[in-house]
């Protein structure tokens, strides 16, 4: 019953609490706006209120917005699904002032009575689950509160009686219940000093040098450049010097952000951005490589289903959930050989590694020695376009 | 709406909400820490951070804690810098 596999609305609502939550532990979701924690751990005691995180507040986050533009059948359909799975008396969607022409369309189904809109101010707050609840009900999550083992820990929405997503992994959770698809991609901005605002969905674990290039940036010749993994207030240095070294596409990226070495994010707090013409682009089948993690933050490694030499395709499954702690599922983000599996990375197509480091590597194992990391067969975008 | 840092901060300053905040609004008011009402952007990650809870939103600051508040809302920050973490 819980297997990955497509299914019609009123399939997916009569599937049980544990079913779902299975589905989607199996599909790997995670909390795509930033934090990163199982989705499938906060549905396990499900509550009576869900609100969607739609106030994607860094300067230059598109990703979101645009999502709920495409896919408004698609939320819908997973917002009737999960009030009846879960039995939600309420879900809202949390939305920015400013964005209330953005979100016309959802505001007219509210009447439908599935959701309702709460309109929260702009004030930038990080998209922060508990200054959202603050905005957006009448409700405040405790600042701490003693567990029952005597000890003290700061407040939580489920305390309140409240489950927080954000849109994306909304998405990821229709996706998995409708479409039998499991998380391989992540959507972000590419954005920044010298270059016009992108956003793409790319497969997990892609090379960022690799994304930059595909962006128009001449990565070998701009070490005047610092690429950040997040906006201009919140991330985590990915690049510090582009062309030097390299970092991978991580399940909650949200942006890739250009400045000048040495600069400070928050320097670039005000800047504004508009959404791009063409929308978002789609990057799966267009990338030569990746390392896709099997744990990572707090989640336990998946047991790895594949060793070096097996040819995967795209949503091969690749990785089984650990059986104790938090883990989930993992799925082949594009399809090839697997080149490595070693430090709960698995690398496919010769890993997100530049060319020219892969040909370097090519070069320097030809003279004996382990096999090279680049010789993978590239990936064939049109097997990509059909598999998906 | 702005978080307000009181009485638990002085002889503690502990610098691990200096850390968090996103938009530097931390300042080092000799005794203890304080935000600057002006700057902060309600985004509450100091609060959990805080190991003696010192930080409350403004709306829930207890009654005999109030005087932090007014003198967050009073005070002259040009005069100081914004603090640093050193944890």
């Amino acid at each position: 019953m819980t297997g990955m596999k497509q299914r019609r609305l009123e399939e997916v609502k009569a599937l049980s609490v544990e079913e779902a939550v299975e589905i989607m532990r199996q599909a790997g979701i995670v909390g795509a706006g930033g934090g990163g924690f199982p989705t499938y751990v906060k549905y396990k005691a499900p509550q009576p209120c869900l609100i969607v995180n739609a106030t994607e507040s860094e300067p230059g986050y598109w990703g979101d917005k645009l999502l709920h533009k495409e896919h408004l059948e698609e939320f819908l359909q997973v917002f009737e699904a999960m009030k009846t799975i879960f039995g939600f008396e309420r879900i809202s969607m949390g939305v920015h002032e400013k964005d209330r022409e953005w979100f016309a369309d959802y505001q007219e189904h509210a009447s439908d009575g599935v959701y309702d809109i709460r309109y929260v101010p702009d004030t930038y707050a990080l998209g922060e689950e508990k200054t959202l609840i603050k905005h957006a009900t009448d409700t405040r999550v405790p600042r701490f509160l003693e567990t029952p083992d005597g000890t003290r820990r700061p407040g939580m929405p489920l305390d309140v009686g409240i489950i927080v997503n954000n849109t994306e992994t909304l998405l990821n959770v229709y996706n998995a219940l409708f479409l039998g698809k499991p998380l391989t991609t992540k959507f972000f901005s590419v954005y920044g000093e010298e270059m016009k605002l992108k956003v793409y969905e790319a497969p997990i674990g892609a090379s960022v040098s690799e994304i930059l290039r595909i962006a128009g940036i001449d990565v070998e010749d701009s070490g005047h450049l610092s690429v950040t993994d997040g906006g201009p207030y919140l991330h985590d240095m990915a690049i510090e010097e582009l062309g030097n070294g390299d970092a991978y596409v991580r399940r909650m990226t949200n942006s890739l952000f250009l400045l000048p070495r040495g600069r400070q994010g928050k320097e670039y707090a005000d800047i504004t951005t508009d959404p791009p013409k063409e929308g978002i682009v789609s990057l799966v089948g267009k990338i030569s490589g990746v390392n896709l993690p099997l744990g990572g933050g707090l989640l336990k490694p998946a047991t790895p289903l594949v060793s070096e030499g097996d040819e995967v395709e795209y949503e091969h499954k690749i990785g089984e959930p650990a059986e104790e702690g938090f883990s989930i599922g993992v799925w082949a983000s594009m399809g090839g050989a697997i080149s490595s599996v070693e430090n709960d990375i698995v690398a496919i197509a010769g890993g997100a590694i530049p060319q020219e480091e892969a040909e370097a590597e090519a070069e320097a194992s030809s003279a004996g020695g382990a096999p090279p990391r680049g010789e993978a067969e590239p990936f064939q975008e049109a097997e990509a376009e059909t598999s998906r | 709406m702005t978080y307000v840092i009181t009485e638990a901060c002085i002889g503690t300053k502990n610098t691990a909400c200096v850390g968090v905040c996103p938009v530097d609004c931390i300042y080092d008011a000799g005794d203890h820490f304080m935000i600057n009402p002006e700057e902060c952007i309600d985004c509450s990650m100091c609060m959990p951070e805080c190991p003696v809870e010192a930080i409350y939103p403004d709306d829930e600051v207890p009654e005999d804690m109030r005087h932090f508040t007014t003198k967050a809302a009073e005070f002259d920050y040009s005069s100081i810098a914004p603090g640093v973490e050193s944890n």
